[in-house]
C-alpha cells in the first residue's frame, strides 16, 4: 500500500463574525494516499473550499492535526506553511490563473522562480508534451481555449515535481468534454506519477470519476465512497485498527 | 561564492523580467507614471544644471576678466562689475591720473585701464533689422597691460583673417573686433567698421571710420562682443580725455586680508572704489538663489506628486492583482519574493522616469537656457545651464532611491497578503 501523504484528524476550522462563530469545519478526519485521487463534493457553503484549503497549507486549522508529506502542519503561521507547501503541493484553479503577460512556458515555468530552482527547458517541454499542449509552448493565454489554459495550469503545478496536486473546481469553467479530458489528465498522472489528487467539484459526473468521494455537508463528512468498487480508505484504514 | 553570485544575478534578471512584463500589462498607465517621475526629473535636472551652470558662468566670467580688483567711480559696484561682464549704459567715469596713483602701489603685480564707452551703430551693419542692438560697446584699452591681464586672448585665423594684429602705434581709425562682434558685423580684417559717438557735453553725434586690423578668438566673455580701440583714442572720440572707465588689478598675492589692506590704501581716494571680483561673484551667485530656492522648491513638490502617483501606480495594481499575488504565494513564492517583486516594480518606474526625465532635460536644456535668459537678464555671456554626467547621474539614483522608499508600503502589503483570502477575494 502506498504511503499516506495527507493525514488530518479532527480538523476544524472556526470564524469568529462579530458574536457569531461560525464552524466552516467541524471535526474531519481525512487520509490521503500517494497515487489516489480523492473528490470532495457537497454544496456551496458544505465546508469544500475551508477543507481543501487546509490540506494544502493555504490555511491553518482551528483546531485538530494535520501532517502533510509528514510534516505537522496544525498551529504553523504562514511563512511557515509556505515552507510546507513548497515543491510538495501543486495547485489547479477555477480560474486558471494564468498571468495574461508570459507565455505558455513562462507560465509553466513560474514556480521555479519562486522555489529558486533552475529551469530546465527539456523539462518543460516534457511536462508540456504530458498534457498536450507542446505545440502552444510560445503563446499567450488569451491565445488558448478555457480546456487548454487548464492543461497550463496543470503542467505549471507540475513542474516542481509536487507530490501532491490540489485542484479546486478545476474543470468548473469548462465544458463536458474538456472537462472530462482533465479528469482524465488527471487519472493518468496519478496512476503515472504517483500523484495524490485533491479535488473538489459541483459536478457528480467528474466526482465519481474519482478514487474516492468524500461529501461534506455543514462542515462535516456526510458520506466518504469509493465509486469504482474499492473499500474506502477510511474503512481500509480503520478496518486494520 | 561565485556559483552564489550567478545564482542571485539569474534569480535577479527573472524577478526583473517578470516585473517588466507586469508593468506593460497596462501600458498607459505605467507611460503616464513613467511620465511623472521624468517630468520631475526633468525639473530637478535643470535646475541641477542651473546650478552649476550659473555659478560656474559667473565664476569663468569673472575668471576671464583677468583681474581680481577693479578701481572704479564710486557707485553701485555690482552695477559695474555687471556692465563688465555684459556691457551696458550709464556709465561713471574716473580721473585718469588715478591710474599713474594706483599703479605705484607695490602690491600689485599688474594693472589695466579701460575706458568704455556706447557707440550708436548707425547703418554700419548689414542686419539692422528692427531686433538688432544698435549700441556697440567700445573699449578703450592699453594694449601691453591689457595683454598681460588676458594672456589667452588671441587673433582668429583663416581666410580673411589673416594678419589679424593690435594697433600700430599712433594709429587713430583702427579696431579690433571681438569674434561675436566681428560675425554680427559680417566683418572681417580689411573691412571698415562705422561707429557714431556722441562726445561728451555735445548734442550730436560724429561718425567715425575705422579700419578693422584683427578679430579676436572666441573667448566665452563680453570681450567676444566688444570693439577695442586704444584707449586715448577712445578717449578722445567720447569727450572724456582725462578720464577712464575702470582699473582692472591683479595682486601679487590675493586673500582676503591682503585684499581689506589695498582696499584701505586706495578708498582715501574720495572718487574711487575699490571692488573685490570674489565679493561680485558672491553677490551675483547670491541674487539668483532665492529664485533657484523657488525653483528647487518647485522641484521638490514635482517629485513629491511623482512619488505620490507611484505608490498609487502600484498600489493600485497590487490590489488589482490580489488574486495573482494569492496563487504566487500557493505556487511557493515566500514573502521576500513578492516584497522583492512589487519593489523591482517601482524601481523600474522611477528608473525609467529618472532615465527619461534626464534626456528630456539634456534635449531641452537649450530651450531652459533661452527661457531663464528671456526672463532675467543674467549678465552671462556663456551658458547658464551645465548638465554634467554627475548631475544626470545623481537624478537617476535619486529617481532609484526613491523608487526604493516609494516601493515599500505597496511592497509590504502585496507580501503581508495571506493567500487564502487573496485567491478568494480575485475569484
Amino acid at each position: 500500500m502506498r504511503d499516506i501523504v495527507i493525514e488530518a484528524h479532527g480538523l476544524k476550522r472556526y470564524y469568529d463574525r462579530g458574536s457569531e462563530t461560525v464552524k466552516a469545519l467541524d471535526g474531519v478526519d481525512v487520509s490521503i494516499r500517494a497515487g489516489e485521487i480523492v473528490s470532495i463534493l457537497g454544496p456551496s457553503g458544505s465546508g469544500k473550499t475551508t477543507l481543501i484549503n487546509l490540506l494544502s497549507c493555504l490555511d491553518a486549522p482551528t483546531e485538530g492535526t494535520l501532517f502533510v508529506a509528514g510534516k505537522s502542519v496544525a498551529g504553523l503561521a504562514e511563512d511557515e506553511l509556505v515552507e510546507v507547501r513548497r515543491g510538495v503541493l501543486g495547485f489547479v484553479f477555477q480560474q486558471f490563473a494564468l498571468l495574461p503577460t508570459l507565455t505558455v512556458t513562462e507560465n509553466v515555468e513560474l514556480p521555479l522562480m519562486f522555489l529558486d530552482r533552475r529551469i530546465d527547458p527539456r523539462r518543460t517541454r516534457e511536462i508540456l508534451d504530458r498534457v498536450g499542449l507542446s505545440d502552444r509552448a510560445s503563446h499567450l493565454p488569451r491565445e488558448l481555449s478555457g480546456g487548454q489554459m487548464q492543461r497550463v495550469a496543470i503542467a505549471r503545478a507540475l513542474i516542481a515535481d509536487p507530490k501532491i496536486l490540489v485542484a479546486d473546481e478545476p474543470t468548473g469553467n469548462l465544458d463536458t468534454a474538456t472537462g472530462q479530458s482533465i479528469i482524465d489528465l488527471f487519472k493518468r498522472l496519478a496512476a503515472e506519477q504517483g500523484l495524490a489528487i485533491l479535488l473538489t467539484t459541483h459536478n457528480p459526473v467528474f466526482g465519481y470519476a474519482a478514487d474516492r468521494v468524500i461529501t461534506l455537508h455543514d462542515g462535516k463528512i456526510l458520506k466518504e465512497e469509493t465509486p469504482q468498487g474499492r473499500p474506502a480508505l477510511r474503512q481500509a484504514t480503520y478496518s486494520g485498527n | 561564492m561565485n556559483n552564489d553570485i550567478r545564482r542571485d544575478h539569474y534569480v535577479f534578471r527573472r524577478y526583473a523580467a517578470l516585473a517588466i512584463k507586469n508593468l506593460r500589462r497596462r501600458p498607459v498607465r505605467t507611460g503616464l507614471t513613467v511620465a511623472g517621475v521624468a517630468l520631475a526629473v526633468t525639473v530637478a535636472v535643470s535646475l541641477g544644471g542651473f546650478m552649476l551652470g550659473y555659478s560656474g558662468a559667473i565664476d569663468k566670467s569673472i575668471d576671464m576678466l583677468g583681474f581680481q580688483v577693479m578701481i572704479m567711480a564710486k557707485g553701485c559696484p555690482y552695477e559695474a562689475a555687471t556692465m563688465m561682464l555684459k556691457g551696458g549704459t550709464g556709465l561713471l567715469y574716473l580721473p585718469a591720473e588715478t591710474y599713474e596713483k594706483v599703479k605705484t602701489d607695490p602690491e600689485i603685480e599688474s594693472i589695466t585701464p579701460i575706458f568704455v564707452g556706447v557707440a550708436e551703430k548707425q547703418g554700419s551693419s548689414i542686419r539692422d533689422d528692427g531686433g538688432a542692438s544698435n549700441f556697440s560697446i567700445i573699449s578703450g584699452i592699453d594694449v601691453p597691460s591689457y595683454k598681460v591681464m588676458k594672456p589667452w586672448i588671441g587673433f582668429k585665423k583663416g581666410p580673411g583673417y589673416e594678419n589679424g594684429r593690435w594697433f600700430s602705434p599712433g594709429a587713430r581709425n583702427e579696431v579690433v573686433l571681438g569674434f561675436e562682434a566681428a560675425e554680427y558685423e559680417q566683418r572681417k580684417v580689411g573691412d571698415m567698421f562705422y561707429a557714431s559717438i556722441t562726445p561728451a557735453g555735445k548734442p550730436d553725434a560724429t561718425m567715425h571710420q575705422f579700419k578693422v586690423v584683427g578679430v579676436l578668438d572666441r573667448t566665452g566673455t563680453q570681450d567676444d562682443g566688444t570693439v577695442f580701440m586704444p584707449i586715448e583714442v577712445a578717449r578722445e572720440y567720447f569727450g572724456r580725455p582725462d578720464e577712464l572707465t575702470i582699473l582692472g588689478i591683479k595682486l601679487k598675492q590675493f586673500n582676503a586680508f591682503k585684499m581689506r589692506e589695498f582696499e584701505n590704501r586706495w578708498l582715501k581716494l574720495p572718487e574711487v572704489q575699490v571692488v573685490g571680483l570674489q565679493q561680485v561673484k558672491n553677490t551675483l551667485v547670491s541674487l539668483v538663489a532665492t529664485a533657484q530656492t523657488m525653483i528647487a522648491a518647485v522641484a521638490v513638490i514635482a517629485v513629491i506628486v511623482a512619488l505620490i502617483g507611484v505608490i498609487n501606480t502600484i498600489l493600485m495594481s497590487v490590489y488589482e492583482r490580489t488574486s495573482e499575488i494569492g496563487i504566487m504565494k500557493a505556487l511557493g513564492a515566500r514573502r521576500g519574493a513578492i516584497f522583492q517583486l512589487i519593489w523591482l516594480e517601482t524601481v523600474i518606474i522611477c528608473l525609467a522616469g529618472g532615465i527619461a526625465g534626464s534626456v528630456t532635460a539634456v534635449v531641452g536644456s537649450g530651450l531652459v537656457e533661452r527661457a531663464i535668459k528671456s526672463v532675467a537678464d543674467l549678465g552671462l555671456s556663456g551658458s547658464v545651464v551645465n548638465i554634467t554626467p554627475a548631475v544626470i547621474g545623481y537624478a537617476v539614483l535619486g529617481a532609484v532611491v526613491l523608487g526604493f522608499f516609494g516601493g515599500l508600503y505597496p511592497a509590504w502589503r502585496a507580501s503581508s497578503m495571506r493567500p487564502v483570502e487573496a485567491i478568494s477575494k480575485g475569484a
